[in-house]
């Protein structure tokens, strides 16, 4: 460890969600445990501010002998994360009503704590156990109203989130073999130098696909988001979904000679899943459902680049960095859609006004309007997609990115009428507001002081 | 006599006296039986402690007295010895406050408290058991004590149950003593060594090895409830909770498991008994049991029931790394003999719990208990999560140790079995989550009783939690030098590096 922070801030960016549980769970004890939601991923924003190198840190009494770390890619996703569930922390404030309240911080705790400790893991133990407490206990989050919807949608997200954790574990046991270390940044080259150097792909590209939301294995987003409390889909559609496509970039051969044709099955899948998933998505009667095709859509350029990465195996260093920050961007700007669709329409017509162009301006930044976030990411992937080595698809490549955008639009518009008609009058908390509004001023402000954004605009 | 002869017999002697005082208690003196119990199970642990101590820092504990011409009878402590030992230490103390507040104000607690001891001196003989006549004397002496327990209830189910279960072990005790015998009419006292004994032995006797390693491995699978000699133990299930968890996590299953683990390695040795092309049956059959078991589980809306066919599964899981015949697939087996036993004797105390605070016996009757006794559903809902094979927890480092070693040597079906394995676990463990936390309480509790304070008794109250922190911390520090997996790996490097 060289100029890395300090020891117990790493602790508590992990300790205090996991611990916060036992806050939660004691009764009567109710507005400050609600208080106190906003606060759990503080430390860990502190540690992604702090750590301006990166750094590593050896655990060996931990599980089978652990290994955390933050490098520039997992900065960017602690980044991501921490900001996100902070302001939908915020937001939860004032949305939730005492029912089950105990329940739900619970959960709320687990599930940060996985999300974040998944983005420091450097090896697989670690990696696994972390990203699996985010799945389990995220499971509470999405059964959280209860009633026939959110059993199924649970049910349907558990089994394929098993069968998600099932793969990962066959991968994972094999490249463990192959590859004669437990640490993730081995696990690439094990992979090319194995026999099962396919199997493990695939296992992967199928367990972190789940998350990730690549199609056929998407069926539990659009189930799941639009039952899960607002503040939770939030979370789910923003930052745990990306949970998936960093298992992809912490797993898959990236950097290796020999996995075109991978790359490009999984350019022509996420393909698929962002022009397929707008055809799903603007059929939908609940703003909440739009967002989760949405998602899908999204996800599935992040698919692409993934692909992209898998087939040019000496673009990796100048594409990792779009990935990162079209991870951030639109974990951002969706959290701010899901975050939208529990306001209301306050009186006075000039407030109103003001109020449809904020709430405009994440959903323009999906679709890539100038200054926003969307219109960086948008290029940066234009940019780094068309430098690709000359393959077949390479022709296709603008007319399929132009038709992704028009799916977007497609999205964004969708969403944009259903708010228009369900959004009413009323009064709400007013952490809703903040909530929403930090969330925002994240997403259109804070975005472009970031890191990974000064990194990408510097080339 | 020597310290490291007398350790030994003092940590038999403990339980075995306790049995003694206990039974010539009167029945009403309430207070004295549990100080008995108590200081026994204590003293015990502090001589166990000293023993691993000592067998870590390469200490020889032994004793033996000669019984009959050329037959003895042998205690020693390897470190083998030790892991069962501690496991059935360790849980014997939790099991014993657990039981004192079960059985509050029931009859026959004296009965009840005098086989309990010997049942846990039997489980430390085997143990510490120095060769397969020793072995077979509390093996025996196991099946007696624990018959007591079974029909505790003295009920028409308990009986019909205990009839099943003594004519299954006993059966299968013959069978043991049949193979037992043979051995010895062959090969004469054999000490259980590390590296076993038949390594280049004259391939005219690798037919009847053969047929004895049958017959030895059919007794004690009937104790290890492996199919088709399972079913004695879904039916047992009728014995008191603390008893159930006893059978389940240490005694009777794990003797089974504990004796198989000691044919194959310290008497035949691992590569003899894979050059007799044996192990391989024996991992199919492991596997095939694994899969029944969860699959009968699933349909059980007992609790209890569910839970035992649930064991049936778990225990094939020593089997399937001893048989998968490599260091790695042994230190997976090896291990779930520990991390089984403490998710099991968990979950057995819940449902135990469950039982005497709410009156709650079936499944779907669960609904909402996750509000009314939070402590128990949390240790419930972690030790379940285990037994799926979650990480941190205990169950997920024996899966990862056993899956890879079954990669290791090429075994790689034994991997698609473990995943199975770990979906249907969570086919049958999670419905009872769910219902725990999520679904709103559908009908008055049918006996809820009260108790202040606290969900349930003080004395059921703490050991499934203390249980459930161990569960955890198994896992979550599996890496540090005295985890049951640290310990594991020393077994098994004395094992395949003499």
């Amino acid at each position: 460890m060289n100029g890395s922070p300090p020891l117990v801030l790493i602790a508590a960016s992990i300790l205090l969600p996991l611990l916060y549980p036992l806050l939660a769970a004691r009764p009567g004890w109710h507005s400050i445990s609600r208080g106190a939601l906003p606060l759990l991923p503080l430390p860990a924003l502190l540690l992604a501010l702090l750590s301006t190198t990166p750094w590593t840190l050896e655990l060996p009494w931990l599980l089978l002998g652990s290994t955390w770390m933050l490098d520039e890619l997992r900065r960017s996703f602690l980044l991501l994360t921490a900001l996100l569930w902070g302001t939908a922390g915020l937001y939860a404030v004032g949305y939730l009503g005492g029912k089950h309240l105990r329940r739900f911080g619970v959960f709320w705790g687990l599930s940060l704590a996985g999300n974040l400790g998944l983005v420091l893991a450097a090896d697989i133990v670690s990696f696994y156990m972390f990203f699996a407490l985010m799945t389990f206990a995220a499971y509470g989050l999405v059964v959280h109203v209860g009633g026939n919807h959110a059993r199924f949608a649970g049910r349907v997200y558990i089994v394929m989130a098993l069968l998600g954790e099932m793969a990962m574990l066959a991968g994972f046991l094999l490249a463990a073999r192959d590859g004669g270390s437990l640490l993730l940044a081995e696990l690439a080259a094990g992979i090319a130098a194995s026999t099962n150097g396919w199997l493990m792909t695939t296992l992967f590209i199928i367990g972190f696909g789940v998350k990730a939301g690549l199609p056929l294995l998407h069926f539990w987003l659009p189930l799941a988001h639009p039952v899960a409390p607002t503040p939770a889909s939030a979370v789910l559609s923003g930052a745990m979904v990306k949970a998936g496509l960093l298992g992809w970039l912490l797993t898959l051969p990236i950097g290796e000679v020999g996995w075109q044709s991978w790359g490009q099955g999984l350019i022509l899948m996420g393909f698929a899943g962002s022009l397929g998933a707008a055809v799903f998505g603007v059929i939908q009667r609940d703003p909440k459902t739009v967002l989760a095709w949405s998602s899908i859509s999204q996800m599935g350029l992040m698919a692409v680049l993934v692909g992209a990465a898998l087939m040019a195996p000496g673009q990796v260093s100048a594409l990792l960095p779009v990935i990162a920050l079209f991870a951030l961007h639109h974990g951002l700007a969706k959290g701010c859609l899901f975050l939208a669709v529990g306001l209301v329409i306050p009186a006075g017509r000039l407030l109103q006004s003001f109020l449809w162009v904020l709430l405009a301006l994440p959903g323009l930044s999906l679709v890539g309007m100038p200054f926003t976030s969307g219109q960086l990411a948008k290029a940066a992937m234009k940019g780094a997609l068309m430098v690709l080595p000359n393959v077949p698809l390479a022709g296709l490549l603008p007319l399929l990115l132009q038709a992704a955008t028009l799916a977007t639009v497609a999205l964004v518009v969708r969403y944009g009428w259903l708010l228009w008609q369900q959004l009413e009058r009323g009064t709400i908390p007013a952490s809703r507001w903040l909530g929403w509004g930090l969330a925002l001023f994240c997403s259109a402000v804070v975005f472009w002081s970031l890191p990974t954004v000064a990194l990408v605009m510097s080339d | 006599m020597t310290a490291t002869a007398l350790l030994p017999l003092l940590a038999l002697l403990t339980s075995l006296l306790a049995a003694v005082v206990i039974f010539v208690l009167p029945e009403s003196s309430h207070r004295v039986r549990i100080l008995v119990n108590l200081m026994a199970a204590l003293l015990k642990l502090v001589i166990v402690a000293l023993m691993t101590w000592g067998v870590f820092h390469g200490v020889d504990f032994s004793v033996s007295f000669t019984m009959l011409p050329g037959v003895s009878f042998m205690l020693r402590a390897d470190a083998l010895a030790m892991l069962f030992a501690g496991l059935s230490a360790v849980l014997w103390l939790f099991t014993t406050i657990y039981a004192i507040g079960y059985l509050e104000d029931s009859p026959n607690r004296s009965r009840f408290f005098g086989f309990f001891s010997l049942c846990v001196a039997s489980t430390m003989g085997i143990a510490l058991a120095g060769n397969m006549f020793t072995f077979f004397l509390f093996y025996e002496m196991l099946t007696l004590s624990t018959y007591p327990l079974v029909v505790h209830r003295g009920t028409e189910k308990a009986l019909r149950a205990g009839r099943n279960y003594i004519s299954y072990t006993l059966g299968g005790g013959v069978v043991l003593l049949l193979g037992i015998a043979w051995l010895h009419g062959l090969a004469g006292d054999l000490a259980f060594r590390e590296t076993g004994h038949f390594q280049g032995a004259d391939p005219a006797l690798h037919g009847q090895l053969t047929l004895i390693f049958i017959l030895l491995i059919a007794g004690l699978g009937v104790k290890a409830g492996m199919f088709p000699v399972h079913g004695w133990l879904p039916q047992a299930m009728v014995a008191p909770a603390p008893v159930s968890a006893l059978l389940h996590a240490v005694a009777v299953v794990k003797a089974g498991a504990f004796g198989i683990v000691r044919v194959v390695y310290d008497v035949y040795g691992i590569d003899f008994a894979f050059m007799l092309g044996l192990l391989q049956p024996l991992a199919w059959l492991a596997a095939f049991t694994i899969l029944y078991g969860s699959v009968r589980a699933m349909a059980q809306i007992d609790l209890k029931r569910r839970l035992a066919f649930s064991t049936i599964s778990q225990v094939s899981y020593i089997i399937l790394g001893v048989a998968l015949f490599g260091p790695i697939g042994t230190v997976g087996g090896l291990v779930h003999l520990l991390h089984q036993g403490i998710m099991k004797i968990t979950l057995f105390f819940c449902a135990g719990n469950y039982a005497e605070t709410l009156g709650v016996h079936r499944v779907d009757e669960l609904d909402g208990a996750g509000a009314r006794m939070p402590a128990t559903s949390t240790a419930f809902t972690l030790a379940a999560l285990g037994m799926i094979g979650v990480p941190p927890l205990a169950g997920f480092v024996t899966k990862w140790m056993l899956g890879t070693g079954a990669l290791a040597t090429g075994v790689e079906w034994a991997v698609v079995v473990l995943l199975l394995s770990s979906l249907l676990n969570a086919a049958y463990f999670l419905p009872i989550v769910y219902r725990l936390w999520f679904c709103p309480v559908a009908a008055p509790w049918p006996g809820e009783r009260r108790w202040g304070r606290l969900e349930t008794s003080a004395w059921l109250f703490w050991p499934p939690l203390i249980t459930t922190l161990m569960l955890v911390l198994v896992g979550l520090l599996a890496a540090t030098a005295f985890s049951p997996l640290s310990w594991a790996q020393l077994i098994v490097v004395r094992m395949y590096l003499p």
